[in-house]
């Protein structure tokens, strides 16, 4: 017996000791925090946990978005860390958790909290902040310390012109936000040729708008009126009666949330009737119609990403590319379950969590967490996720594979109808006149 | 020709807009006038009258014109509230404390509103018609708006002169140891001044969504306070009256001169027009130091 328990002992003592010897094997990189140390001897994939940082704006003027981007970042991790079962690399697997802190949507706050990330926390791949300013300010900071940046929110392509090579874009370009809906012009009414360009002057919608005349010039079009608004403006009467005195066929303009909403407001209240009218950002919103009831029907609006489009596994095998991360519907289900509420994802939400999928899918055909080797990787990947198709320019960084697409509030109801592939409702067109929309009139078919 | 037209309909939605900018300007400067306190957290407060007017139509159909008594209520009763939990203590203290201070108040207005009601954009609908003016084309709502700030900045003025209550906070702006002397309360004085005050400001929110329904946020304040305080330096810190004035003129200015800047090739006009509003709160400073209607 006494025997028995000697032996039981020296089991013991020893396989302590084994263990003991095996802790340095575990330790090789640092940076990445453990969290759960199995190693087993039949070779178990060690599970670590990889972080993303993000600067999140949770308060200030961009909080909407940046709710929705973290919700959409985390439902990415979510969806990569249990069905997928993590980043494989090697013999190791990530888990993917989400580093992040409030910029309060301060553009001064964003090159500490880049700085803490890289430096403190030791994270080698950030998603960029909300928008092309506060993105501006952190894209300096993050090619300083080699770190990976990944822009979900900032469209601007003056971004991508200062020559940083760690800097790439999930989002479609500002330079393709109105192209579209021009495109879809010429097809359906090749006889609407004059273009009235009204917009708000900030750095997004300069880069949308000289994009946009550049394509109209090119196909026929002519720009009979361009030009921008002040932000934070309160009325836009006196551009909008310039505007009016030009006789356009299409109005397009626009700039934030605000902004669109006014417009609208103020071309209704001048009663400016025109065939068609797309606007920047606010009619992808549901609060624009809230907002302004009938006078929304038959306003367009880009999108980068509306719940209904089509972008899928059978869609990535038509085109011959692997499809990556969440179905549409498993989106739907994780968003709510992260979210903790039954708003619907905004495209912020698809933009983020198509960044932190483009990263997973990224490091793994990489296999290595080296900024530089991900990075070199990335140039020559291409895949699709729930966002649309994901390929950059390798020089630039810029995003070359994703599709904006249409909307237009018809009945009450956001409508998909350009690009044909992935519509959902044919373009109402002309568009009822404001008179006509007073009277009740839907832009329904 | 087309640009006299265009200079016609601009000076009048000018003269609608700055009519609004006057009323929303009247509280910040009654406040400075009697307490010397700069309140920074002015555009909240505008921000909680629109929100009140979009509440009040959504939820209870209440058209926004019959928001403006409720919200002046409410106004009320806030500024009381905050004058005995806040200002009260900082009467005397120095101004630092008193822009920060108000700067939290601001601050904490919007958080709160944040947290209550999101950060969307809203705003909703009122329609009760258009007028066809010649070249002018305006909602009946923004008629009503200029009818209903002309109407308030008379009321006021007319509350400040006849009445007993009235002339005392005159006397207090004036010379507030002599009124004191003259058996004035001051310290009762102070929180009307200030409770009227905010109640003006929340119920300038109500007038800006008559003109503006749409665009409603949490975070719609800080546009407000910039302008409010060039109106009110320009109108002559203190001075109520002289701030209606002066955002009237700041109206026409800022949407007159795009006519006139528009004419010149290569401008992009509507980015010049708070220049030359500038410009011009300028030039009547250099000739007025204390402002339109401030005193000596």
């Amino acid at each position: 017996m006494l025997l028995l328990v000697g032996l039981l002992v020296l089991s013991i003592a020893i396989a302590g000791c084994a263990q003991e010897e095996k802790k340095p094997e575990a330790t090789p990189t640092p940076k990445p925090e453990k969290t759960a140390p199995q190693e087993t001897p039949e070779k178990k994939p060690e599970v670590e946990t990889l972080y993303f940082g993000a600067p999140i704006s949770l308060t200030g003027k961009y909080s909407k978005e940046g709710q929705m981007s973290l919700w959409g970042m985390q439902v990415a991790a979510k969806w990569i860390n249990e069905v997928h079962g993590g980043i494989k690399v090697g013999n190791k697997i990530y888990r993917v958790e989400i580093k992040y802190y409030d910029d309060e949507s301060n553009k001064e706050k964003i090159s500490g909290i880049i700085e803490r990330l890289a430096v403190q926390d030791g994270v080698k791949f950030m998603l960029a902040p909300y928008s092309s300013g506060l993105t501006l300010a952190a894209a300096p900071v993050a090619e300083k310390y080699g770190v990976l940046m990944n822009s979900h929110g900032g469209a601007s392509d003056y971004i991508f012109e200062q020559g940083y090579y760690y800097v790439v874009q999930t989002l479609s370009p500002a330079s393709k936000y109105q192209t579209g809906f021009l495109e879809m012009i010429k097809n359906i009414d090749p006889d609407a040729k004059r273009v009235a360009m009204i917009y708000e002057d900030t750095e997004f919608s300069r880069s949308v708008f000289r994009a946009a005349k550049e394509y109209a010039e090119a196909n026929g079009f002519e720009v009979v009126f361009d030009k921008t608004y002040p932000k934070g403006v309160q009325d836009l009467s006196p551009i909008l009666n310039e505007l009016k005195a030009t006789n356009p066929d299409i109005i397009i303009g626009g700039g934030h949330f605000a902004d669109g909403q006014l417009l609208t407001s103020q071309l209704a209240e001048l009663k400016i009737n025109v065939k068609a009218i797309s606007i920047l950002v606010a009619p992808a919103l549901p609060k624009y119609y809230d907002a302004l009831g009938t006078k929304a029907e038959g306003i367009c609006a880009p999108a980068q990403w509306e719940v209904g489009v089509t972008y899928g596994p059978e869609a990535a095998k038509k085109l011959g590319m692997d499809y990556y991360g969440p179905t549409q519907d498993e989106f739907l289900k994780l968003f709510k379950e992260v979210s903790g509420s039954d708003e619907k994802p905004s495209y912020h939400a698809a933009e983020g969590a198509a960044a932190v999928l483009s990263y997973a899918y990224a490091i793994e055909k990489a296999q290595s967490l080296e900024p530089e080797k991900v990075r070199e990787a990335m140039n020559n990947i291409e895949f699709m996720s729930l966002y649309g198709v994901w390929k950059i320019d390798p020089e630039t960084g810029k995003q070359i594979g994703h599709d904006m697409v249409i909307i237009q509030w018809q009945g009450g109801t956001k409508k998909i109808i350009w690009p044909e592939a992935a519509a959902n409702s044919d373009p109402y067109y002309p568009i009822p006149t404001w008179e006509e929309k007073e009277q009740g009139k839907l832009a329904k078919h | 020709m087309v640009v006299p037209e265009h200079l016609v309909s601009n000076l009048f939605y000018g003269a609608l807009l700055g009519s609004v900018y006057g009323v929303a300007t009247m509280g910040l400067s009654l406040i400075f006038g009697v307490l010397r306190i700069v309140n920074v957290g002015h555009g909240a407060f505008i921000m909680l009258g629109a929100f009140t007017a979009f509440w009040m139509f959504t939820l209870y159909s209440v058209i926004p014109i019959l928001s403006i008594p409720i919200a002046l209520i409410f106004g009320l009763a806030l500024g009381f509230v905050i004058f005995y939990s806040t200002i009260k203590r900082l009467i005397d203290a120095p101004e630092l404390s008193t822009l920060l201070a108000t700067f939290a108040i601001g601050i904490f207005i919007e958080e709160v509103a944040k947290f209550v009601w999101g950060s969307d954009y809203v705003g909703f609908s009122w329609n009760i018609g258009t007028l066809y003016l010649g070249p002018i084309t305006v909602p009946y709502t923004k008629l009503l708006a200029f009818v209903c700030s002309a109407a308030i900045a008379g009321l006021l003025y007319i509350w400040f002169t006849r009445t007993k209550l009235g002339t005392a906070i005159r006397a207090v702006v004036e010379d507030r140891e002599g009124a004191m002397v003259c058996g004035i309360n001051v310290g009762r004085i102070y929180s009307v001044s200030f409770a009227i005050g905010i109640g003006l400001t929340v119920l300038s929110g109500v007038l800006v969504t008559l003109f503006v329904p749409v665009g409603i946020n949490v975070y719609m304040g800080p546009d407000y306070t910039l302008k409010g305080f060039v109106i009110a330096v320009l109108g002559g810190l203190g001075s109520p009256w002289g701030a209606f004035i002066a955002g009237f003129l700041f109206g026409l200015f800022e949407n007159g001169s795009y006519t006139i800047l528009g004419m010149i090739p290569g401008v992009e006009p509507f980015a010049l027009t708070r220049f030359v509003a500038f410009v011009f709160l300028l030039i009547i400073l250099l000739l007025k130091p204390t402002g339109l209607l401030g005193g000596e």
